[in-house]
């Protein structure tokens, strides 16, 4: 594959390693690398899929509602700025 | 303190806790100390449905082929949710509403609560159409064993704090001989009892639901009783929401955002929160197995099921900060996600691309170069 750096790249769990090619959100491009990740709602209200951020930052698309901390994100609903770390619980 | 329905005192609310404050007089949201009460509320509100909505009729002619096991399973999940959502429909607002400081929160509640009454008013939609008489169904709630166990439970947080509350805006702080009984009431008290009464409901939301949303949805993976799946679908929605609201309101307190006192009490009571939480788990469990006592159903057993309550508890338990006790790390029943997303709740036709279709459907934005092409 080749690699775009324009793109931003992702990282989940330290080993599974991909490009982010504009998907509507994380959640999805995840889903794709067939990353285990829990979900409920889709829309950012249940917290469901709230996954810790160990690098990096996102934009949300979304308006979060559940509740996060300081160094969680919910991946239903934000894109990542710049290339990410994450960890799912 | 005397509960006043309007306090005549001129209050700051961005100054005040969300609970035994001052209490609360105009209900006006153009300040908020916590703004994430309103948005729940507008999301909540955009969820509005109404049981009649969904055609529950088929239902009848999958019931009468279910097995004796099958009907058991589905009737008694039924029992249970009716239970379940008579307390929600009411303890929110008797528990929290005398409480509390901040109009968003108070208007979150009401909200709340309103939402719960639909969940009630569906299982009867529900069960009118299954049986010629409902009311046997109805009946058998009180006097269920299975079923008073754990009313026990989920109601005894919110008869303490209640009780408490009347002694404290009665008579105010001290010891006193009610009944042959004696209470002991001071703020710090009453305090603990709304921090264990919050977190039993919490956990009602976050798991108590989920073993009669599994079953019902594992029919209708078979392509069972799906007016009422659809049903399920909408409260499991709107559960989703609330259990939101009752983790902020448990992590605005434990990260000392709100109440300086609530953060040391969530310290100090964090084991019996714990405990709560678990014996919610086990209660789940234990409702798996009187479930599917005279059988199993196809796709799910009680192994599988416990299995389940054991996952999301994990999930749960660590979105307030009580750690993931279970081994069960791997979700034990994935296409339960499928029901729960909120882009497949449908309800009419015209409603299917997005749920929540009420908000931001016009836009009232218009510039001065949006008359550029007229011409008079």
């Amino acid at each position: 594959m080749i690699v775009d750096s324009k793109q931003p790249q992702v990282c989940v769990n330290k080993d599974a390693r991909f490009t982010f090619e504009g998907e509507d959100n994380l959640l999805i491009a995840m889903e794709k690398q067939n990353i285990d990740v829990h979900y409920h709602c889709r829309e950012g209200f249940c917290g469901a899929c709230r996954t810790k951020i160990c690098k990096g930052k996102v934009e949300y698309v979304i308006d979060p509602l559940a509740f996060i901390d300081d160094d969680e994100v919910l991946v239903c609903c934000c894109i990542p700025v710049g290339d990410v770390e994450l960890q799912t619980y | 303190m005397k509960y006043t329905t309007f306090n005549q005192q001129a209050v700051d609310t961005m100054n005040e806790p969300m609970f035994f404050g001052k209490p609360v007089n105009v209900a006006r949201y153009d300040q908020q100390r916590h703004p994430i009460f309103e948005k729940l509320i507008e999301k909540q509100i955009s969820f509005f449905w109404r049981p009649e909505e969904v055609d529950v009729s088929k239902d009848r002619v999958d019931f009468l082929k279910l097995t004796d096991a099958e009907k058991h399973i589905f009737t008694s999940n039924l029992k249970y949710q009716t239970l379940l959502d008579s307390v929600q429909g009411r303890s929110p607002n008797i528990a929290f509403l005398p409480i509390i400081s901040l109009p968003e929160l108070e208007t979150w509640v009401e909200t709340w609560s309103f939402f719960e009454t639909i969940h009630s008013r569906s299982y009867t939609h529900i069960l009118r159409n299954l049986f010629p008489n409902p009311s046997e169904v109805f009946d058998d709630i009180v006097v269920n064993n299975e079923i008073k166990k754990r009313a026990t439970d989920i109601s005894k947080y919110y008869d303490d704090l209640i009780f408490y509350t009347q002694i404290y805006q009665t008579k105010g702080e001290g010891v006193f001989e009610i009944d042959g009984h004696t209470y002991t009431v001071n703020m710090r008290e009453l305090k603990k009892k709304l921090y264990l009464c919050m977190n039993s409901v919490n956990a009602l939301e976050a798991i108590r639901f989920y073993v009669s949303f599994a079953c019902t949805f594992a029919f209708a993976e078979r392509e069972l009783m799906e007016g009422n799946s659809k049903i399920i679908r909408l409260i499991a929605r709107d559960e989703n929401i609330h259990l939101t609201s009752t983790q902020h309101i448990l992590n605005l307190w434990t990260k000392g955002k709100d109440d300086p006192e609530m953060a040391e009490i969530a310290k100090e009571l964090e084991q019996e929160a714990k405990d709560i939480f678990m014996l919610a788990v086990e209660q789940e469990k234990e409702w798996a197995t009187y479930l599917f006592k005279d059988g199993s159903m196809l796709g799910l057993n009680e192994e599988i099921l416990s299995q389940y309550v054991e996952y999301i508890a994990n999930q749960r338990m660590a979105a307030i900060g009580l750690g993931q006790p279970y081994a069960t790390s791997s979700n034990p029943l994935p296409w339960m996600n499928n029901y729960l997303s909120s882009d497949n709740v449908q309800v009419a036709p015209q409603e299917t691309e997005i749920s929540s279709y009420l908000v931001g459907q016009i836009d009232s934005e218009v510039g001065a170069d949006d008359f550029e092409e007229f011409e008079l």
